[in-house]
């Protein structure tokens, strides 16, 4: 079954030949170390606002950082065909197009989960924080939807950015934003209307607060509304970016459009 | 059954015009292109920059939709089934970039032989096979983007050729190459007419087109301006005599007068070093070095010579001559 | 003395470039806004009165800061990538001369994000912005800004060897951020961060500026920021001349 193929050993080429720091010299302080300090920043943040526990932006900050990955790398592993002029070789390919399109979210993912794992590990190590027992499995799953989630949102900038100019810009912009909306940091409720209504169809919010009440240690059954809607966002995010690729692939037979850099 | 079938091809670019008032401007690349290719056939699509032939390679290979016209590869509609011919045919392109840059020769490949399902036990082989045809093997495991111009424009070829199509298309694949490493890449896509391959070049290297391809289309402005085997082409121009002048600060009404001569069929003007190089062409047979001396009096001149026409003279007559025929 | 033609002729033009980029929107502007309604939303939601101004200050230095840090990391990359660096060392101009109008723009390009948090705070937080010692706070930003900007350049110092610039400054946003007590306090931190918050150019800067609108005494905190900053320069003519032997040494200046 070659789409097979194309979706797991093509998508973890691309993920090399396209993500911009597979370097581990690149890799260490941007994707472990950065977040390392945000979660110790805002954890302190909280202590001195005194809202609520190390607890609270800990689990909100650890699962917000698979947007390194998630985020950037995804934008980049689809954005920067364009940098590397091998969008027409692609797209000359008869490769299926969604194998092609989604392979490469698996790399990303994997790389998601790894951030936030080691978020969650740098918070126990260094903060008040302590997953309640036998919650971590529980943990994990919402984990994996939610890192799923957002990687679908990067997907969503990815296809932009086959098209526009300044995708990175959005990709920060975005980065950002996550951590005002969906209740990373500001408790969800203290939120004005507005901001809320855009945070509950954004990824992570749903995620972050199951991750924190199984994390306190309520069972997985209490959860699983949060875990689906966060599940659905992603799909329908992916769905979203997938039907861009589709469009603008279109729209470079029609119009040539693909090729101006 | 042609392999290769254009039938009035046209495509139209919309592109806007200036900053504060953007209006949209209509530009017809590609004005009726109709040819066909044999199997086993090498076609060059000959032409200047501009000329058309880099948006003909595009529509054939299914990465551009005509605006109207049909084409079809193999008996497959580039329109309706553009997922079965890309299957069938390669892709080769001039230029630096294309390739992924981060990665070896070998992944380079090793993906798109993947893309274009190139069944798993084949790939080595395969692989290899063409690493030594294009002269890299050795080479291969090395990044990309230490490799110089020739290098890569030998792995695009590689990956042109990766799942072993019938029928190749090469956009101007000696563009920027040095003349040695050029004259290899001829041998190679040689070769590949030889192997049963069906290929369609395009450049603007005259003498590429014309010791490689056993037929010529001559493209320029969008439409195709002759047709037939080199020999023919130089045979449209056989019977001319062509006369070379110098001039010296030549003007507008200058080259106007030389037009005018009677018998005169057409003149090019080259600019050499702060001179003019006017080349006039003629039937063979009219004399006609004095009443176009006459027709540039005024203008100093220089060396005058006359000669028999080369392809290039037969190229640029129908390229640049009908200048005054649009 | 053309030194000071030099640089300001080189501080001026990077002024310019560096306020037409997308990138010193973001930095200036809206991510100093994000953080600052963070931080805001968190000091409300906590209930700890009169902590409001305090903040927007806190989280414009922030992005002072993030101007400073990615402008110099920045400016050594982007002269790499163009392939410029190389000639840059070439000529005859110190390189220091070259490299401090860079990290000085960088510095003041992000004090406009003093201004807009301030703004921002007012207009969405409601945050009062009655001054003690306006005048003082006159000083403080130059002298801030003066300070920031050698720190700048000392990192651009060493940026001239590390060939992965960006990464290393994306480590330090944040770090700089909680030790130099921007929006949390230092003595909140463990003991042995206070010390390394004295080196640091920020930490003065914040307190100049703090002090100067909240009451206190300005006066010993601008003061730092100017003696840093010559601390600064010395290390970076040190610092620059082994790094650039050493780059040269290891061909280092040319990869982009």
């Amino acid at each position: 079954m070659t789409s097979l193929r194309i979706f797991f050993v093509g998508g973890a080429i691309a993920y090399r030949a396209l993500f911009n720091w597979i370097s581990p010299w690149l890799y260490i302080p941007t994707m472990l170390g950065s977040p390392l300090f945000q979660i110790l920043f805002f954890a302190y943040l909280g202590r001195f606002a005194g809202v609520e526990d190390d607890a609270f932006f800990v689990v909100g900050n650890a699962v917000q950082v698979c947007g390194m990955s998630c985020i950037y790398a995804m934008t980049m592993t689809i954005a920067n065909e364009r940098w590397f002029a091998t969008l027409s070789p692609l797209l000359a390919t008869p490769a299926n197009r969604l194998a092609l399109f989604t392979g490469r979210a698996l790399p990303v993912i994997a790389n998601g989960l790894v951030v936030s794992v080691f978020g969650f590990f740098v918070g126990w190590l260094f903060l008040d924080f302590e997953p309640a027992a036998g919650s971590v499995p529980a943990l994990g799953l919402v984990l994996v939807v939610t890192v799923f989630s957002c990687t679908a949102l990067g997907m969503v900038l990815g296809s932009i950015g086959l098209r526009a100019r300044d995708v990175f810009f959005a990709a920060n912009l975005a980065y950002y934003l996550l951590l005002l909306f969906c209740g990373v940091n500001v408790p969800f409720d203290e939120l004005p209307g507005w901001m809320q209504t855009v945070g509950s169809v954004l990824p992570l919010t749903h995620g972050i607060e199951a991750a924190r009440e199984v994390a306190a240690g309520e069972p997985l059954s209490s959860v699983t509304g949060l875990v689906w809607t966060e599940l659905g966002i992603g799909v329908l995010y992916a769905a979203g970016a997938f039907a861009l690729f589709r469009l603008f692939e279109a729209e470079g037979r029609r119009r040539a459009s693909l090729e101006t850099l | 059954m042609a392999v290769i079938e254009a039938v009035e091809l046209r495509r139209t670019y919309r592109t806007s015009t200036g900053i504060f008032r953007r209006r949209a401007v209509d530009v017809e690349a590609v004005r009726g292109v109709s040819f066909e290719v044999g199997k086993g056939e090498l076609f060059g699509l000959l032409g200047p920059n501009g000329a058309g032939k880099t948006t003909t390679i595009k529509m054939l290979i299914t990465l551009l939709l005509p605006t109207s016209g049909t084409a079809r590869v193999l008996g497959l509609d580039v329109v309706a089934e553009p997922r079965e011919v890309r299957r069938r045919i390669g892709y080769v392109f001039g230029g630096d970039k294309g390739l992924y840059e981060r990665l070896s020769a070998l992944d380079n490949l090793r993906y798109f032989a993947e893309l274009y399902s190139v069944p798993p036990r084949l790939q080595r082989k395969r692989i290899a096979d063409l690493l030594e045809l294009v002269g890299l093997t050795g080479r291969e495991n090395e990044r990309v983007e230490g490799y110089s111009r020739g290098m890569r424009q030998r792995l695009h070829i590689a990956r042109g050729l990766i799942h072993d199509p019938e029928v190749v298309f090469l956009d101007e694949p000696t563009i920027g190459v040095d003349p040695v490493g050029a004259r290899e890449l001829r041998a190679t896509i040689a070769s590949l007419v030889a192997q049963g391959k069906t290929v369609l070049l395009t450049t603007h290297y005259m003498f590429e087109a014309d010791s490689l391809c056993d037929r010529i289309a001559v493209i320029a402005h969008g439409r195709i301006v002759a047709e037939g085997t080199p020999g023919e082409l130089k045979a449209q121009v056989a019977d001319r005599t062509v006369v070379e002048i110098e001039a010296f600060d030549l003007a507008e009404d200058g080259i106007a007068r030389v037009r005018g001569v009677p018998g005169v069929e057409s003149v090019s003007v080259d600019e050499r070093d702060g001179r003019h190089v006017l080349l006039v062409q003629s039937p063979r047979g009219l004399e006609l070095t004095q009443p176009l001396l006459a027709a540039l009096d005024g203008t100093s001149v220089g060396r005058v010579a006359a000669r028999e026409p080369t392809l290039e003279d037969a190229y640029v007559a129908l390229v640049g001559g009908d200048e005054g025929a649009r | 003395m053309t030194s000071l033609r030099v640089v300001w002729g080189g501080f001026r033009f990077h002024v310019k470039t560096l306020t037409l980029s997308n990138f010193f929107l973001l930095t200036t502007f809206l991510l100093p806004a994000i953080f600052a309604s963070i931080a805001f939303f968190l000091v409300e939601a906590g209930g700890r009165p009169g902590t409001l101004l305090y903040t927007a200050l806190g989280a414009g230095m922030m992005g002072v800061w993030s101007s400073t840090l990615f402008g110099s990391g920045g400016a050594i990359q982007w002269q790499r990538y163009q392939g410029t660096l190389e000639l840059l060392v070439a000529t005859p101009s110190p390189f220091l001369l070259v490299l401090l109008p860079i990290t000085l723009a960088s510095a003041t390009v992000g004090a406009y994000s003093l201004g807009m948090t301030l703004v921002f705070g007012r207009v969405v937080f409601g945050v009062p912005l009655d001054l003690a010692h306006p005048v003082a706070l006159v000083v403080a930003i130059p002298a801030m800004v003066i300070g920031l900007g050698f720190l700048g350049l000392l990192l651009a110092t060493t940026f001239v060897l590390y060939r992965y610039a960006n990464a290393l400054s994306n480590l330090l946003e944040y770090p700089v951020w909680l030790v130099t007590g921007l929006l949390v306090p230092v003595s909140l931190l463990p003991v042995w961060v206070e010390p390394i918050s004295w080196v640091l150019a920020p930490t003065w800067g914040v307190r100049a500026i703090r002090e100067s609108a909240l009451g206190g005494h300005p006066w010993s905190s601008i003061g730092m920021c100017l003696v840093l900053a010559a601390l600064y320069f010395v290390l970076a003519s040190f610092f620059l001349r082994v790094f650039e032997r050493l780059a040269r040494g290891r061909a280092t200046l040319s990869l982009s």
